[in-house]
């Protein structure tokens, strides 16, 4: 059963949940899981993917891909699929992933399964797994046909490294004359210290217990001082306390960092569905009532100004020694 | 005390009329446009499909779009909400040779009903009355019954346009041409971001507005030709949840009294629902009149404080929420209705134009009823090769709907809904008499008052409202997450109301708002716009609802 994962990339590294959803394909158990990275100049990251545990890399290196455009990746895949005859393509999501795996869903006229948890494999068939109904539940949902195209929610998978090498092959790079009508104008990154929320291990967020915009250097020193990122709630964004683009929850960003650190956040349902799948998850808030509570590991009964500082000083004290 | 018609909200309806500004060649020219794919709008499409299909020449000078259907939900049946038991009248004309009952998607006919008046612990049976009898109607989820009529119109040659507001009524010489879209990506500024789209002119030979409680350009048109009745329209708010449950309930259930209080000095009137959908779910809600005094009501609460009654506990025991969603009901009836259901142009049906019957519960059969001679209005017009746009020429949909059950219905039981403004008891009272006359009594028609214009009081009825404990009872923002909101959170406000109001305001607000958009501050009141699941309650109690972009608010499935 051939499997084949896009590898999506910014700059020189291969992005962490298209390797989380490479490593799931590994476990799965298939023989032969292949990886493709397209870009320019994008040849070296196929190693990485070889560490993941693909067995194969295909590399499309072509100009005409530099661009992060749906179009021309769909043209390229779409060949490889039929050449190769594929039988699985996994996405893992970001814009760019959703984009290219409707776009090959559509030319190739393949099923495709979004918005997906996990994977599992039920005797010979393949089941994916999407919550539903406010994630209260997973529905089992299946292909009726090949090739079946899958993309995950982001921060699915973890990338496990196994070690190893992988082939790679070279991909012919040819595009229909559609796919070349659209080019990139500007890309624009924004600039911000640390790690971003999205891939930080560590996330310290705060909400509307810390009483004003100015507290946030508390948090924003805990952040500093756990070499982590900043994250806020709906509510403090809101009230323009802190940038949307920290916010973390259902109409922000879902995030899975191995520490989420909340301070001063009640723990509205909106926020929790954006950081529940947290590895550890410590809040510092002064209501003990609070539903935060419900679903930490360690819960801090106390006045975030006291508490937040006081672990600043600790951390610091503990790394500096 | 005050009241909330002392702090009017700065909307200006003259402001959502204008001219087709598009250049003529950018234009998007259909042929009757609907404004709302609920059952008004959408059994309108229907007919319209169906006449059209044996008159080609007519739907050939309609052009390549005969008929569209503009929804501000992310799809058709995302902002359906409703009870519902449904009177299957309309339907059956709508579909009459072509589809039955059983192929429609019900939870099957009322077979048993209880009506009780609660008191805090007990439940007392008392009979059905006669207004409210079922027999023969049928248990639905109106959303999963407006994806289903949305499927018939696309069938029909609809096309359907969803996640698409309509945000101005288009009107040059005196006659509706059609509506201005809502713009898309624009901040909380108003400033473009980088997804910006611009609204567009959807120009239409008739433009058929369906857009239920509380409908913006309803509200803009009644304004703009000056067709508003001599009686204000007054509303309720409902708020219902659907519940997953362990074992099945065989009846449809409607409550009175309880949590609700009889004094006439409250003016709290309203009920509760409780129908079976299915073996495995049920739903139930509240509804409450807007015309209550009391600043620290709260339907959503009164709800929540309705499960932990015994009665209603014991049938959710071991079942689990799975929706909620909240909706206004307009509630004043054939004396509320505008003096005009059409102007050059444009025609108004269902909710939006007040077509419902209070004692009786229902709504959705003369929303498909009126939606339906609307169509065939319009297409009368056409074939009589009259351009709508004259003035008259679509005077016969008002004659249609006066000739209807629609209109016998509403009038025999107008001077109810005011009736009970007086208490709970006398208005049971008076309404048993006007029954018995059927609408003879009383000889004068008694009067509706704004739901803005009645003095608050303030008691400590919050006090009593359980704690969420995220099993039985929920919090409204766990609630809202339950109703499938998603909006973006840094669009603009779509909802107009002053801020600088005194606290007694503030805090009606706060309370009044199932869906926790308000929130009383120091100085004033706090907006959160993308909490809001657009019930329109605020509307009725002394904002104005507008429509925010395209596709958003709650995405309700169940409801």
């Amino acid at each position: 059963m051939s499997m084949l994962v896009f590898l999506e990339h910014h700059g020189d590294e291969l992005l962490k949940g298209s390797l989380g959803v490479l490593s799931k394909a590994v476990a799965l158990g298939s023989a032969d899981v292949a990886g493709v990275v397209m870009g320019f100049g994008v040849r070296p990251l196929a190693e990485q993917a070889a560490k993941c545990g693909a067995v194969k890399v295909y590399v499309a290196d072509d100009a005409r891909l530099e661009a992060p455009l749906p179009q021309p990746r769909v043209d390229v895949l779409a060949r490889l699929i039929r050449e190769k005859g594929i039988e699985t393509v996994l996405f893992g999501n970001s814009v760019l992933a959703a984009d290219v795996a409707a776009g090959l869903a559509a030319r190739l006229e393949a099923g495709l399964n979004w918005d997906l948890a996990d994977l599992v494999r039920q005797d010979d068939r393949f089941v994916g797994k999407r919550p539903a109904l406010q994630d209260s539940v997973h529905v089992d949902v299946g292909w009726k046909s090949e090739p079946r195209i899958a993309l995950f929610r982001s921060g699915s998978f973890d990338p496990v490294e196994t070690g190893g090498s992988a082939d790679t092959e070279d991909v012919t790079v040819a595009l229909e004359d559609f796919s070349t009508s659209a080019r990139m104008v500007d890309q624009a990154h924004e600039e911000g210290e640390g790690p971003s929320i999205e891939d930080a291990a560590v996330i310290v967020a705060g909400g509307r217990g810390l009483g004003g915009p100015e507290n946030f250097t508390l948090v924003e020193e805990l952040a500093k001082a756990l070499g982590g990122a900043v994250g806020a709630t709906r509510a403090v964004v809101d009230a323009g306390w802190y940038p949307y683009s920290t916010q973390v929850g259902q109409t922000g960003k879902t995030v899975s960092p191995k520490l989420y650190i909340a301070c001063g956040i009640s723990g509205a349902i909106q926020h929790k569905v954006g950081m529940q799948s947290s590895g550890v998850i410590v809040a510092i808030n002064k209501d003990p009532n609070a539903p935060i509570f419900e679903f930490s590991d360690l819960g801090v009964v106390g006045d975030v100004h006291e508490v937040v500082p006081k672990l600043t000083e600790l951390v610091k004290a503990r790394k500096g020694s | 005390m005050t009241k909330p018609a002392d702090f009017p909200p700065p909307f200006r309806a003259a402001d959502y009329v204008a001219a087709p500004s598009d250049p003529p060649d950018e234009r998007i020219e259909v042929g009757i446009l609907i404004v709302g794919a609920g059952p008004a709008g959408l059994a309108c499409a229907i007919r319209l499909g169906q006449l059209l299909e044996d008159a080609p020449e007519i739907r050939d000078r309609l052009g390549e779009v005969p008929v569209a259907v503009l929804e501000k939900g992310k799809q058709a049946g995302s902002h359906l909400l409703s009870g519902a038991v449904v009177n299957p009248r309309a339907l059956r004309r709508l579909f009459k040779g072509r589809k039955r009952i059983d192929e429609m998607p019900f939870y099957g006919p009322v077979e048993n009903e209880s009506v009780y008046f609660l008191t805090k612990q007990n439940a007392l049976r008392i009979p059905a009355p006669p207004t409210m009898k079922n027999d023969g109607n049928y248990v639905a989820s109106l959303s999963r019954l407006g994806r289903w009529l949305a499927e018939q119109a696309e069938e029909a040659g609809a096309m359907l346009l969803p996640e698409t507001a309509a945000e101005k009524l288009l009107v040059s010489d005196g006659r509706a041409r059609g509506v201005r879209t809502g713009d898309k990506g624009r901040g909380r500024d108003g400033e473009p971001l980088a997804n910006f789209e611009p609204g567009s002119d959807l120009v239409a030979k008739v433009t058929v507005l369906a857009e239920g409680t509380q409908g913006h350009l309803t509200g803009v048109a009644l304004d703009r030709f000056g067709l508003a009745g001599e009686s204000p329209q007054v509303w309720a708010l409902g708020v219902k949840e659907v519940w997953k449950i362990k074992r099945p309930l065989d009846r449809v259930i409607h409550t009175m009294g309880w949590p609700l209080r009889p004094g006439a000095k409250y003016r709290e009137f309203g009920g509760s629902f409780i129908y079976p959908l299915g073996e495995d779910m049920l739903t139930l809600g509240m509804v409450v009149g807007l015309d209550y005094r009391d600043v620290e009501l709260s339907v959503h609460d009164l709800l929540q404080e309705l499960k932990t009654h015994p009665l209603v506990r014991g049938l959710l025991d071991g079942g689990e929420r799975v929706e909620w969603g909240a909706k206004t009901i307009p509630e004043g009836g054939f004396l509320a209705l505008p003096k005009q259901l059409h102007a050059p142009g444009l025609l108004i049906c269902g909710d939006g134009a007040g077509l419902v019957n209070v004692p009786a519960l229902k709504g959705i059969h003369y929303a498909i009823e009126s939606g339906s001679l609307a169509a065939e209005a319009a297409f009368a017009a056409l074939q009589r090769g009259q351009t709508p746009a004259t003035p008259g020429a679509l005077s016969v949909y008002d004659e249609a709907l006066k000739r209807s059950f629609v209109w016998k219905d509403l009038y025999e039981v107008r001077n109810m809904r005011p009736a009970f403004g007086r208490g709970f008891w006398l208005g049971g009272a008076l309404a048993g008499a006007m029954t018995a006359t059927k609408g003879r009594f009383p000889r004068r028609d008694l009067e509706l008052e704004r739901d803005v214009d009645v003095e608050l009081i303030r008691t400590d009825r919050a006090m009593d409202f359980p704690a969420p404990d995220g099993k039985l009872t929920f919090d409204k923002l766990s609630s809202v997450f339950a109703s499938g909101n998603k909006t973006r959170d840094d669009q603009p406000n779509h909802i107009v109301i002053r801020r600088d109001v005194p606290q007694d305001i503030a805090q009606l607000w706060e309370r009044l708002c199932p869906a926790q958009v308000y929130e009383a501050t120091e100085k004033g009141v706090d907006v959160t716009p993308s909490n809001c699941v657009q019930c329109g309650a605020i509307t009725a109690k002394g904002g104005r609802l507008t429509p925010p972009e395209g596709g958003s608010g709650p995405e309700y499935t169940l409801t």
